[in-house]
């Protein structure tokens, strides 16, 4: 951060009118040069360093000796020594599902029967007002997790980009949601046991149709009317460990029961909510299970989280826990996701470490070709005005696969409808 | 004054600072937007008195029309040529719920009806009125420029309605008619029966209707009949307790002292009058019926009686009250005489054509035997819909010393290829169908489209650098075709 000073004292302002295209997406190939990089990724933060952009992708990292003889680029960016990071990536909300909360006809984030095969990505709306906004906050994707029914299993999660295209989910139903804890009906015992009978007979299902593989040929022809479920399907996914299990649980008791489902069914584990995580760090790193985490919630909000706390990430991350910062729930404000990375490098955690938290290990638990600056990766780049995490910054510049977005909203043509000079009305400033 | 009477009456006595009802507690803050004098020349002009007037001119100024007639010369004033073009006076549409039932019709804006008791007369439908409904945008492009919205129809009293003038603002009151009578909704027939019939409570029949009817009306009379006296043993000199305010009776009050104009939805000739004989019963005018759907049965008494009947020309069948529907509702209802026919919409998307409204009811009935022409028509948007309500000395036709609430059509207005191409409010031009500077856009909609991509955002932002070598002077500009 040595140039903070120099970089605050210049003063880059996007100008109002911006010209803007279609949204065909163009093959443009981009430099951006003098960058200080945070790639989050081996070469770790490279000062006056070159990204190269083609075809949406990242197609060269040059630190400041690095850079060949000849390049070329259609566009090139001086980044004046401002931070370039790969796109934040939001996880645990509702982006695109909901619009406005109180509505119920723009809530589209459950449903009453929503089981494991409950796929809300088909009800994603791209063009939400909460997409433009959250860009603001540097942030390129989300993994929206709907909530689903009265099941355990609520539903699948996906993956989206915030490029307001409507090709904009990039990986549908890729992890199941379940939901333990307290339950305000019943005992959280009965979802734990439906939870553990689900996989256990869905293994044995497995291992039965293993064993008519290998019979005979004709005992094969009989059987082969029972084809497997849609949500048979699901559950064997995620006992192959291809699929993600991202479970919410707060007290620990849960966590270490679901640390024993993960063992017993080699399960692909997430954990979140996790308010309690702390009480069995040390399992939960042993188990290398990732948990994804609020880094502001520090209210016993209820008897499962009696240990939220502000040192949370840092004791998890201390313990070798390799962590997901979530802001979470509603999506209104996911833009402040940076704010809570900043909260939580006050309360101890180290600054490239918060940085992974919103970026990498999110790619890394979720298989996206993105979060990192590194060649091949998609070119999803935010070019932030000073450090980004913290709240007098502002992005400068965003790109979505090598395609730059407007970084206006909603609400910045409220606000300048109402500050302009004008005679007549405001409706007719636009 | 003061002292004086009390020295007259009762020196013995001080009295009380007398207690006044504040009757205008949420005043209008509506200013006209800024106009310029303007002489509109060669048009096809309905005045909404009956006159129409061939290549005719009209001169705004200062938000008034000042003439109107032909060959028009006049210096000091914006001429424009509107040759081939229509103008009538602005579009009033007596109902509609804009603002109280906006667009996104979603569950937080549902603000019309207080579905909570069989009289609600102490609700306001202004205090409902969101002004950023998109509706109010798109009911101005159709040339509306005064409307009443109205609270809906579940209760026997549904509580006052508000007239606005169609302009955009961030308030209520920056829409506000100044100076405009309040309305009363009142509902007859089979929504307020269905409503409180539901929940066991009276009224479940339409005797059970006039029964409320009456029951309220006896307070109110009480009422009115308490404040009078307090104010004449006041004015005597004397200091005596004020009634005890009450706002629902407030408002029924309003009636009974002239203040406060009847909106009585009402459907059925029967019911008509009966309404009819309440207010003589009670002593107030019942005032206009909307949605009169068979006011053609009763309109020698509805002119008779001075009432004035909104209607739409085709509604209809929805329920038994609005079975017995005729096209030529309206026409046969303006064919008596001191009648006052009025087309009105309630609806959202009808008050953007309230001008085809008329024109079906026109042709129907000039093929049934009536020889209705447009200077006619043109009245039952206009210059009816003022008197409906109240405010017909200041808008509803062109005529000298009126405000200048004009609308220019492109066509014969009862064309359905007809459209507003201008609208003025007090001679300030508020839409403009071919200038996008006088197309208000709501602050709801604003932003709600945005485009996501941009090109060249960041060269824009690195405007200097683009001219100066890049920082790596390896790196350079690729060549562009």
């Amino acid at each position: 951060m040595k140039n903070t000073q120099l970089l605050t004292s210049l003063r880059y302002v996007l100008l109002g009118a911006l010209t803007v295209t279609t949204s065909v997406v163009q093959a443009e190939s981009i430099a951006i040069t003098n960058a200080t990089v945070y790639t989050v990724a081996k070469k770790g933060v490279l000062f006056q360093a070159t990204v190269m952009v083609d075809e949406g992708k990242i197609t060269a990292v040059y630190g400041k000796d690095e850079v060949p003889e000849s390049l070329s680029a259609d566009t090139i960016i001086d980044a004046k020594e401002r931070i370039l990071t790969p796109g934040f990536i939001a996880t645990h909300n509702l982006l695109g599902l909901v619009e406005v909360g109180a509505v119920s006809d723009t809530r589209d984030s459950s449903d009453k029967d929503a089981d494991i095969t409950f796929d809300a990505s088909l009800a994603f709306n791209p063009k939400s007002t909460l997409i433009a906004y959250a860009r603001k906050g540097g942030i390129t994707s989300s993994l929206v997790m709907p909530y689903g029914g009265e099941d355990v299993i609520t539903g699948q999660s996906f993956v989206v980009n915030l490029s307001g295209d409507f090709d904009s989910v990039i990986m549908p139903q890729n992890a199941v949601i379940v939901s333990l804890g307290a339950s305000g009906k019943g005992s959280r015992a009965t979802k734990l046991q439906t939870l553990s009978n689900e996989l256990e007979d869905a293994q044995k299902a497995l291992a039965k149709a293993e064993k008519v593989k290998a019979s005979s040929k004709k005992e094969k022809e009989e059987k082969e009317a029972e084809t497997p479920s849609r949500s048979e399907l699901v559950l064997n996914e995620l006992l192959s460990g291809d699929k993600p299990l991202i479970a919410y649980a707060d007290r620990a008791t849960d966590i270490l029961a679901l640390l024993k489902l993960k063992q017993k069914f080699n399960l692909n584990l997430i954990l979140a909510g996790a308010s309690d995580a702390v009480l069995v760090s040390d399992e939960i790193a042993k188990a290398n299970v990732v948990v994804m985490m609020s880094a502001i919630d520090n209210l016993p909000s209820s008897f499962d989280s009696l240990h939220n706390s502000l040192t949370n990430v840092a004791k998890l991350t201390d313990a070798g826990v390799k962590v997901i910062i979530s802001n979470s729930g509603e999506s209104y404000n996911i833009n402040q996701l940076r704010f809570d990375a900043g909260v939580a490098v006050a309360n101890g955690v180290a600054a490239t470490t918060a940085l992974a938290a919103v970026t990498a290990n999110v790619a890394d638990s979720f298989n996206l070709n993105s979060g990192r600056i590194a060649v091949g990766k998609n070119a999803d780049l935010v070019l932030w005005s000073s450090d980004p995490f913290e709240i007098s910054t502002k992005v400068d510049a965003m790109w979505i696969n090598g395609q730059a977005m407007s970084l206006k909203s909603r609400q910045d043509a409220l606000r300048q409808r109402y500050i302009v000079e004008t005679d007549m009305p405001r409706a007719y400033t636009k | 004054m003061l002292s004086l009477g009390l020295t007259a009456c009762l020196p013995n006595e001080k009295q009380d600072a007398k207690v006044v009802i504040n009757k205008n507690p949420y005043p209008s803050t509506y200013q006209a937007l800024p106009s310029e004098s303007t002489l509109l020349t060669n048009a096809t002009i309905l005045t909404g008195t009956g006159e129409r007037i061939n290549n005719g001119d009209i001169l705004l100024v200062n938000g008034k029309v000042t003439q109107v007639g032909n060959n028009l010369s006049v210096e000091q004033a914006t001429v424009i040529d509107m040759k081939g073009k229509w103008i009538t006076p602005g579009i009033i549409d007596v109902h509609s719920h804009l603002g109280v039932y906006p667009n996104p019709e979603v569950e937080s804006h549902s603000d019309g009806n207080e579905m909570t008791s069989p009289n609600t007369s102490e609700v306001w439908a202004e205090h409902s009125v969101w002004p950023q409904d998109p509706a109010f945008q798109a009911a101005r492009a159709g040339g509306i420029t005064s409307l009443q919205i109205l609270p809906g129809s579940a209760n026997l009293f549904g509580g006052r309605g508000v007239t606005l003038r169609n302009v955009p603002s961030e308030t209520m009151q920056g829409m506000k008619f100044s100076g405009a009578p309040y309305g009363l909704k009142m509902a007859c027939g089979e929504n307020p029966k269905r409503v409180y019939g539901s929940r066991k409570v009276l009224p479940s029949t339409r005797m059970g209707n006039v029964a409320g009817y009456r029951s309220a009306w006896l307070a109110a009379t009480e009422y009115k009949r308490d404040w009078d006296k307090y104010d004449s043993d006041y004015s005597a000199g004397k200091n005596p307790d004020a009634p005890k305010r009450d706002l629902a009776l407030d408002t029924l009050m309003g009636v009974l002292d002239g203040e406060i104009l009847i909106h009585n939805h009402c459907y059925k000739a029967e019911e008509m009058a009966v309404m009819i004989d309440l207010g003589n019963e009670f002593n107030y005018h019942s005032g206009t019926f909307h949605h009169a759907i068979e006011g053609y049965k009763v309109a020698d008494l509805l002119a008779a009686n001075g009432n004035c009947a909104a209607m739409w020309p085709d509604w209809w069948g929805f329920k038994m009250e609005a079975y017995d529907m005729v096209e030529e509702n309206v026409a046969i209802v303006d064919a008596v005489k001191n009648s006052c026919a009025v087309v009105h919409s309630d609806s959202a998307t009808t008050i953007q054509r309230l001008n085809q409204e008329a024109a079906k009811v026109m042709y129907r009935a000039n093929e049934n035997g009536f020889a209705l022409k447009e200077e006619d028509a043109i009245k039952w948007i206009t210059a009816n819909a003022a008197k409906s309500l109240g405010i017909n000395d200041e808008v509803g036709s062109l005529e000298a010393g009126k405000n200048a609430d004009v609308v220019v059509w492109n066509m014969n207005p009862f064309s359905v290829y007809a459209q507003a191409e201008q609208v003025f409010i007090d001679g300030a031009k508020v839409y403009d169908r071919f200038d996008d500077k006088y197309q208000a856009k709501s602050d709801f909609l604003l932003g709600q489209q945005l485009d996501n991509h941009v090109s060249k955002v960041v060269t824009q932002l690195e405007k200097k650098s683009a001219t100066n070598p890049a920082t790596h002077p390896a790196i350079k500009p690729a060549n562009k075709k």
